[in-house]
């Protein structure tokens, strides 16, 4: 039984290089999620009753299906009815529906904080409907989420290793490809482990300063 | 003769997997829930170096990706310690530490929502520390974190999907080797997807059903 580190200097390039790409499939996915969140936290605040049952459906379906299932789906599935694209744009692809599912909830209950009277006065202020959207409830929304936002991106980067499933070579990827050259697996396991721990760490420090930062102004009202 | 189309005998294999799922998410979610109260339990009563080794053990299984946990103790640990583990072991081995994670957290919050004063008037009462916990904490808290509960035990069932990555012949895996002999990604994966989600409602179910009768006691009966 030993514990040799050493043996990883060689390949600390190349993970870092899975890891870039790691942080590059998140951070479009993010957006996606965002994006697709939102659209969904509209849908599932309007009043029409039609499009809050279809977005309820789909959040339904992609918060109980697991993501593997749905990234073989997706991966799999979209190359049958034609369109062929590769790995990791399937890959960005299935993480946003899926976060979208998770960031769809949390942009709805921002939505749902809003002071009823701020959309009153905006109202009459003479303002469109879609004005207020989105020059007034979405910021107001999107700046009080930030922090439920951010556990979103935390669990988006904890499930992006599973692209690796699909022959993306990010962090996971890329150490299995070092495990099968240097035959050390429980170093390149317990180091990128610990690797994962730190960086959902600064990510969810970035978070906090983020949310602060943004809140200034109303440092009582959330705390 | 052809081996693409769909036979009767692949629903008992869509079952057999399901099964296999199930069954593991039944042995990890016991023994992670016991083991994560136990680790509450070192906490509570302040038990010194165990106390904190156990809260950074869940705070690096917490963030770090299951997929990697798996990977190091079915690929790292035979290597280190010179020892066979069989894919279903590694499965119900990180499982189970993961699920006792996050117990462990919602276990703490769920007794840390008792406030000190009632823990007071029972040793004053003359109440050992041994039947605060067991007349007093616990029905509390168990009130208290049984929602948080049912809703990590509906995401561990779908983290089991996991297991099919290290050769663990369940739901996943079984869509996997369909989806390459009939070569029908779309009825496959959405068959699997089914399946893993009438499970995780009917988990969900139960478990609101449990949480309706253990807070009974503090529910509004009317006048």
């Amino acid at each position: 039984m030993r514990l040799d580190l050493s043996v990883l200097l060689p390949h600390l390039g190349f993970l870092a290089q899975g890891a870039f790409l790691t942080a590059q499939a998140c951070a479009l996915a993010l957006v996606g999620s965002v994006i697709m969140g939102a659209f969904v936290a509209i849908a599932r605040t309007s009043s029409s009753a039609r499009l809050q049952r279809t977005s309820l459906i789909y959040v339904d379906i992609f918060r109980n299906v697991p993501f593997i299932v749905q990234l073989f789906f997706f991966y799999y599935g979209l190359p049958e009815i034609g369109i062929s694209i590769d790995a990791f744009t399937t890959g960005v692809i299935a993480l946003s529906m899926a976060g979208g599912a998770y960031a769809s909830d949390v942009i709805r209950a921002g939505i749902l904080a809003i002071d009823q009277g701020i959309i009153e006065a905006a109202e009459v202020s003479g303002l469109s409907r879609r004005v207020i959207f989105t020059r007034i409830v979405l910021p107001i929304a999107l700046r009080t989420s930030v922090r439920p936002l951010g556990s979103v991106l935390i669990n988006m980067i904890l499930t992006s290793s599973i692209l690796s499933t699909i022959t993306l070579n990010e962090l996971t990827g890329s150490a299995q490809i070092v495990v099968s050259q240097t035959y050390r697996p429980f170093e390149v396991y317990v180091v990128l482990l610990v690797v994962y721990a730190i960086l959902t760490y600064l990510v969810s420090l970035a978070i906090a300063l983020l949310h602060r930062r943004l809140n200034r102004d109303m440092r009582e009202a959330v705390a | 003769m052809r081996f693409t189309d769909f036979t009767p005998f692949d629903l008992v294999l869509l079952a057999q997997g399901l099964g296999v799922n199930v069954a593991l998410f039944l042995v990890t979610s016991l023994l992670g829930l016991v083991i994560g109260i136990g680790w509450a339990i070192v906490r509570y009563y302040h038990v010194p170096v165990l106390s904190e080794l156990v809260a950074f053990v869940s705070e690096l299984l917490k963030n770090s990706p299951v997929l990697v946990q798996l990977f190091l103790v079915f690929f790292g640990l035979p290597g280190l310690l010179h020892i066979r583990v069989t894919p279903v072991m590694a499965a119900a081995i990180t499982l189970s530490a993961n699920t006792a994670a996050f117990t462990y957290v919602i276990a703490v919050s769920a007794i840390e929502s008792i406030g000190r004063d009632q823990i007071e008037a029972a040793r004053v009462f003359g109440l050992s520390r041994w039947q605060v916990l067991r007349h007093v904490v616990l029905p509390q808290a168990a009130a208290f974190a049984v929602g948080p509960l049912v809703a990590l035990l509906v995401n561990q069932l779908q983290v089991t999907s996991l297991i099919s990555v290290i050769g663990v012949v369940d739901l996943t895996k079984i869509g996997n080797i369909l989806n390459m002999r009939t070569l029908k990604p779309f009825i496959v994966w959405t068959a699997v997807g089914l399946l893993y989600y009438l499970a995780s409602k009917l988990v969900a179910w139960l478990g609101s059903r449990f949480e309706k009768r253990l807070r009974a006691h503090s529910a509004w009966r009317g006048l």
